[in-house]
């Protein structure tokens, strides 16, 4: 099964078919999508400036990581949960959407980012002062989310 | 008997939109100014200025959201209250300043249009609202943080004072996410 016709399969689900005629459908998905970001938005930066020894320089970045990637994983699945729904209504547009395309490949290295070397930083730094790779570490991390964000506000776009 | 009556009655027609009037007209010489139209007939900038509420809303609400969390002892409970409230108060503040800014601006493009939509209306109630919440939660149970930030629940009027600040910024964000399916 190629990627294109899963896009058309969602977008001939149950699920895209709802999403594609009640327009109050989309647009609480479209809030829920927004609640979560919000949540996320506000856990990487502080966990980040933490990082960049901006914030709470004498806390544990271990400490504020490890209780912040709770709140900032569920917010990933709402996140993606919803963003699932919102692409059934248009998969056909998003599967050639350059910024769609740009989302995903950003979203996929955020995540993975987060979970290796993002997570390494914070073990690594816990109480010291920032490094020079803590650092680096926090800003790629704030790049990467930033561009998910900023390419998913391009899909409605372009 | 008609001739008597129709004074009167345009007089309590103006009257009625006396009240009102002069903020539809404030808004009506926003939305008809040169850079109101310039903004709303730009190909791009409309859309930055859009990007960049909805981004600096984020850092705002998200913020103050895990400040929030912590008060009703879900997150951080490590970090004393008024050492994260110090940490976070500068970030949310400098994103409702952005977002400010940029609201006023996206306002400016569409007054004519925002006065009489629904959802923007309730926005502004909800944005006042969750304005008064820390008001009062400083002025009253904050003032005795220190006997109690340390504990591990916070007392019930923090705990109201955090859900609140919770759902009035949720009702702030999906407010102005409805704003454009009342267009």
């Amino acid at each position: 099964m190629s990627l294109h016709s899963i896009f058309m399969a969602l977008a001939h689900s149950a699920l895209g078919m709802a999403m594609q005629t009640s327009k109050w459908d989309f647009a609480i998905v479209e809030m829920v999508h927004l609640l979560a970001l919000a949540v996320l938005g506000g856990c990487v930066l502080i966990v980040d400036l933490r990082l960049l020894g901006v914030i709470l320089k004498g806390e544990s970045a271990r400490k504020i990581g490890r209780d912040l990637s709770r709140v900032l994983l569920c917010s990933v699945v709402v996140m993606i949960a919803s963003g699932v729904a919102l692409l059934s209504e248009e998969a056909g547009k998003c599967y050639y959407s350059p910024a769609f395309r740009w989302k995903m490949a950003l979203l996929a290295s955020a995540v993975l980012f987060y979970f290796t070397l993002h997570r390494r930083a914070l073990l690594r730094t816990d109480m010291e002062a920032p490094t020079i790779w803590s650092r680096t570490a926090a800003v790629v991390s704030m790049m990467l989310w930033l561009g998910v964000g900023v390419a998913g506000r391009a899909i409605g776009l372009l | 008997m008609l001739r008597k009556g129709q004074p009167e009655t345009a007089g309590l027609l103006y009257d009625g939109t006396a009240s009102m009037a002069p903020l539809q007209h404030i808004c009506q010489m926003l939305y008809d100014s040169g850079f109101g139209t310039a903004l709303r007939e730009s190909d791009n900038a409309f859309s930055v200025v859009e990007s960049v509420h909805v981004l600096s809303i984020t850092l705002t609400v998200g913020t103050i959201v895990v400040l929030d969390l912590r008060m009703l002892g879900l997150v951080l409970r490590s970090i004393a209250l008024t050492r994260l409230a110090r940490s976070v108060f500068p970030l949310a503040l400098s994103g409702f300043g952005i977002s400010l800014v940029s609201g006023f601006l996206l306002f400016w493009a569409e007054a004519a249009k925002m006065y009489t939509n629904p959802a923007f209306r309730v926005k502004m109630v909800l944005l006042v609202l969750a304005g008064l919440n820390p008001l009062i939660f400083h002025t009253t149970v904050y003032r005795r943080v220190q006997e109690w930030e340390a504990k591990n629940i916070s007392p019930w009027r923090a705990r109201a004072a955090a859900v609140s600040s919770i759902a009035l910024w949720s009702g702030v964000i999906v407010a102005g996410r409805a704003i454009a399916y009342f267009r």
